[in-house]
């Protein structure tokens, strides 16, 4: 029972890490990334190149880089010159940007599958509740509430991070106040790229790689948001707790049809609550 | 132009009613050339262009009618594939279990309208990537019903609306029966637009508050206009079904949406005949391009870009550049 | 005598800012009631609360049946209509296309007077986004008046408008009131054209409601030139 709810804490864990990323960019360039989800699937594929030759660590600094500066290019080259049509244009070109990222990873790895082992510092089992449960998986978890916890800290006590907050509440005000969107927009998406990243490969060893994990993650990302509510983090945060834990259930009672119920779930909260839990009223 | 919304670019004109005929007939020209003198290989994909441009379509449609883009229209178009297996699987009488798989679609996807017609733009498309994603998981494993990954075969009738069922199975057959059926559908999807009720969709689209405040019910309206959508999706997952004899959850997974959207954004929707003639340039570029390199994911997605971007008319605004050259007149008023 | 349209105690919160506060006021067929106060006083948060567009508290009645909390479109069907104080028509649909949508919604019936009484003959084939400012604010009124509507509440109908069309704009007014009996409530900041057309006025000071009167006694009543001219912004 434990060790299920802590499977679910894992996985949501990550489905928070990434609809985080989504939801600082959605903040700040009323945008929803469909790459979003390619990027997650950059940053696993190179972190584990990176890793088999040069270790973990190396790896997921590597990753890092990587995506921040795909991250950065895709502001300045897309949602910058981009920002005065429809948010529907920039949705579009993200989705072919998608495109080319999956073809790109096909491409240099090919279509099979890959799996990676966690390093050995964090390999083995630790006993919790009677049961033996990996390390790994509890490094996931402080991996991914320092990411998280450390974007929260940096928007609510930082001096960008306040230009940030009231650039993605009103972007018009902030700019009269002398905050630049432009200059903080390759911040924030190179951020919220390096995040999806960095979760790819730390996900690796729990998840292991293959070609279509980009949209796989993607799809729940957009999940995580519409039921938490787009543009809310503390509704991601609950949304993708349930999630996890309906997912780590799910598989174990119904592995059948676990699958389905993400997406049950998302019509349910669709029926009674359009805004999602947290989201401000459509 | 500033703050350019998607509507401007897929703005109705009355001019291009005739010149939409034109290239109609310009098209129809071709491909009855193509058929004479072309080889079989030709018209097969000729068969399946059509086919999947009724899909194009039916894209095209809910984006020029209501403002929203689907990644998800694998959806409807797979169930109107699996389907029509199903119930002949389940010797349902051919024709009644067809007619049973469109209203089953319609129905489906009109309840689904009802929920999430209350979506912005940008929300209801990061959903319709989600709804198709769910059906394709769920075709994929109820294998009790869809044999998942391994497809189903589909057993054609004997006859088939007065036609031998063979007929739906060979290239011209099938060419003859898709292109009827689109330009059917053309032709329906015209009408509406002229109608009443098409100019309220307009309406909708432009100022919905207001068409609340003018009385009306919006929410059944917008519905239907999605559930239509669909259903025409259904239609061409049907010929889909019957032509190839064999369905499988490819044909409902994101990439086959994207491919349909991408169709329908290079046609352009400033005329209803767009997605169709996006729809023909994609299969003959893939073709063509398939040989040439192996990075068609890559090449889609740059077409993508560079059309959204440069062209939102897509050949639908080419088309009408052109028109405007050729007739001298200019457009009075900008911001159109 | 019973008043057609009765509005009780409305009120409307926005986060911490009381912007309306038990404000009460009746309408009366063939007579239009103007709402009148400095900027920021609450009055078009009252239409908008009345008319359904944003919640808020309070009580309506029409023809002594409660409406409270019925949709904006159910209030039209029942014959009450409203016009915008931002323009808010069709830019795609021809003038014509769009009244006849309007007209469809309300119930039908003829058009042509009402076409001929505000001028908008010459552009009915033309698009709402090539017509003039003057002439969209009369299409986005047009779209109120059709159907023939047993109520109209119209917020700011001649914002916009120069001298001459508010002018004109007044007669229209004063004329669809008596002729069609109408019951009017008129929101608005031109006072020339709320002291020509009002038989009575609400006053609103900072979202609660101030004193009513017809407009021959409010004139100087201290309270509305303090309300106005006063010390408080």
């Amino acid at each position: 029972m434990i060790i299920n709810a802590l499977n679910g804490l894992v996985y949501g864990s990550l489905l928070f890490v990434l609809a985080s990323g989504l939801v600082l960019v959605y903040g700040l360039r009323r945008v929803v990334n469909f790459a979003h989800g390619a990027f997650y699937m950059l940053g696993a594929y190179i972190g584990y190149s990176v890793a088999i030759h040069a270790g973990f660590l190396p790896g997921i600094v590597v990753a890092a880089a990587a995506l921040i500066a795909v991250g950065v290019a895709l502001d300045l080259v897309v949602f910058r010159k981009l920002a005065d049509r429809d948010p529907l244009v920039t949705v579009l070109v993200t989705f072919g940007v998608m495109l080319i990222l999956e073809d790109f990873v096909r491409t240099v790895w090919g279509t099979g599958n890959y799996a990676i082992d966690p390093p050995a510092l964090l390999s083995g089992v630790v006993q919790i509740a009677g049961a033996p449960f990996p390390i790994y998986r509890l490094f996931i978890v402080l991996a991914s509430a320092v990411m998280a916890g450390g974007m929260v800290i940096w928007l609510r006590y930082s001096r960008s991070g306040l230009w940030v907050r009231a650039a993605s509440h009103s972007p018009v005000v902030a700019a009269m106040c002398g905050v630049r969107t432009n200059v903080l927009g390759p911040l924030v998406v190179g951020l919220g790229a390096a995040f999806a990243g960095v979760a790819g490969i730390v996900a690796a060893p729990f998840l292991s790689l293959n070609p279509s994990m980009g949209a796989e993650i993607l799809v729940m990302s957009f999940v995580v948001s519409v039921i938490g509510g787009l543009g809310s983090f503390g509704g991601a945060f609950i949304s993708a707790m349930i999630l996890g834990q309906v997912q780590a259930f799910g598989v174990v009672y119904l592995p059948e049809i676990a699958a389905l119920f993400p997406f049950l779930l998302m019509a349910l909260v669709l029926v009674v609550r359009p805004q999602g839990i947290l989201g401000n009223k459509v | 132009m500033a703050n350019q919304t998607l509507a401007h670019s897929f703005r109705e004109s009355p001019i291009l009613r005739p010149s939409g005929l034109i290239v109609l007939a310009i098209l129809t020209a071709t491909v009855a050339i193509l058929t004479v003198t072309g080889s079989r290989i030709t018209l097969s994909l000729l068969a399946q262009a059509t086919i999947i441009s009724i899909l194009a379509l039916s894209v095209g449609f809910l984006a020029r009618t209501a403002d929203l883009i689907s990644f998800g229209h694998a959806a409807p178009f797979g169930l109107g594939a699996y389907g029509t297996a199903l119930v002949f699987q389940h010797g349902i009488p051919a024709e009644v279990g067809i007619w049973l798989v469109l209203v089953a679609v319609f129905a489906l996807f009109f309840l689904i309208g009802l929920v999430v017609g209350k979506l912005n733009g940008i929300a209801f498309s990061m959903l319709t990537l989600a709804l198709g994603q769910f059906f394709f998981v769920a075709i994929s494993k109820l294998r009790a019903i869809t044999s998942g990954a391994d497809g189903l075969t589909v057993s054609l009738p004997r006859s088939l609306f007065g036609l031998p069922g063979r007929t739906y199975q060979t290239p011209d057959g099938m060419f003859i029966i898709a292109a009827v059926i689109l330009a059917a559908l053309v032709i329906l999807i015209y009408l509406f637009e002229a109608s009443r009720t098409g100019r309220l969709a307009i309406g909708v689209r432009e100022n919905e508050e207001r068409v609340l405040f003018l009385g009306y019910r919006t929410k059944i309206l917008k519905a239907a206009v999605f559930a239509t959508s669909a259903t025409i999706a259904g239609v061409s997952g049907v010929l889909f079904a019957l032509y190839q004899g064999f369905v499988s959850p490819e044909i409902v997974h994101w990439s086959f949406s994207g491919n349909a959207l991408i169709m329908a954004i290079l046609g352009g929707s400033l005329a209803v005949w767009g997605p169709v003639a996006g729809a023909l340039v994609f299969f003959f570029l893939r073709e063509w391009l398939s040989d040439l390199t192996e990075h068609w994911l890559a090449v889609l997605g740059v077409i993508l870009i560079a059309v959204t971007v440069a062209w939102p008319g897509g050949m639908t605004g080419v088309a009408k550049v052109l028109r405007a050259r050729i007739s001298g007149r200019g457009r009075k008023g900008g911001g159109k | 005598m019973s008043f057609l349209f009765r509005c009780e105690n409305i009120g409307k919160t926005y986060g911490g800012v009381v912007a309306l506060k038990d404000v009460s006021l009746n309408l009366e067929s063939g007579q239009v009631h103007g709402l009148i106060g400095p900027n920021g006083a609450g009055k078009s948060t009252f239409i908008d609360v009345v008319s359904g567009r944003t919640p808020g508290l309070g009580r309506v009645f029409f023809e002594d049946r409660e409406i409270t909390g019925i949709s904006p479109s159910a209030m039209r069907r029942a014959g009450i209509s409203r016009s915008f104080q931002r323009t808010s028509i069709f830019p795609a649909l021809t003038v014509r296309d769009q009244i006849e949508l309007a007209n469809h919604g309300a119930g039908g019936g003829n058009t042509d007077e009402l076409v001929e009484m505000l001028g908008l003959g010459a552009v009915l084939d033309t698009e709402a986004e090539q017509i003039s400012y003057g002439q969209q604010r009369l299409v986005d009124l047009a779209l109120a008046l059709v159907g023939n509507p047993r109520v109209l509440l119209l917020d700011e109908p001649a914002a916009g408008l120069s001298a001459p069309e508010s002018a004109v704009l007044s007669g229209h007014l004063e004329e669809i009131a008596e002729r069609w009996n109408v019951a009017v409530l008129l929101v608005e900041h031109d006072m020339d054209v709320i002291f020509r057309v009002c038989k009575v006025l609400t006053v609103l000071a900072s979202g609660r409601f101030l004193v009513q009167g017809t407009p021959a006694d409010l004139r100087n009543n201290p309270a509305v030139i303090e309300a106005y001219f006063g010390s408080t912004a």
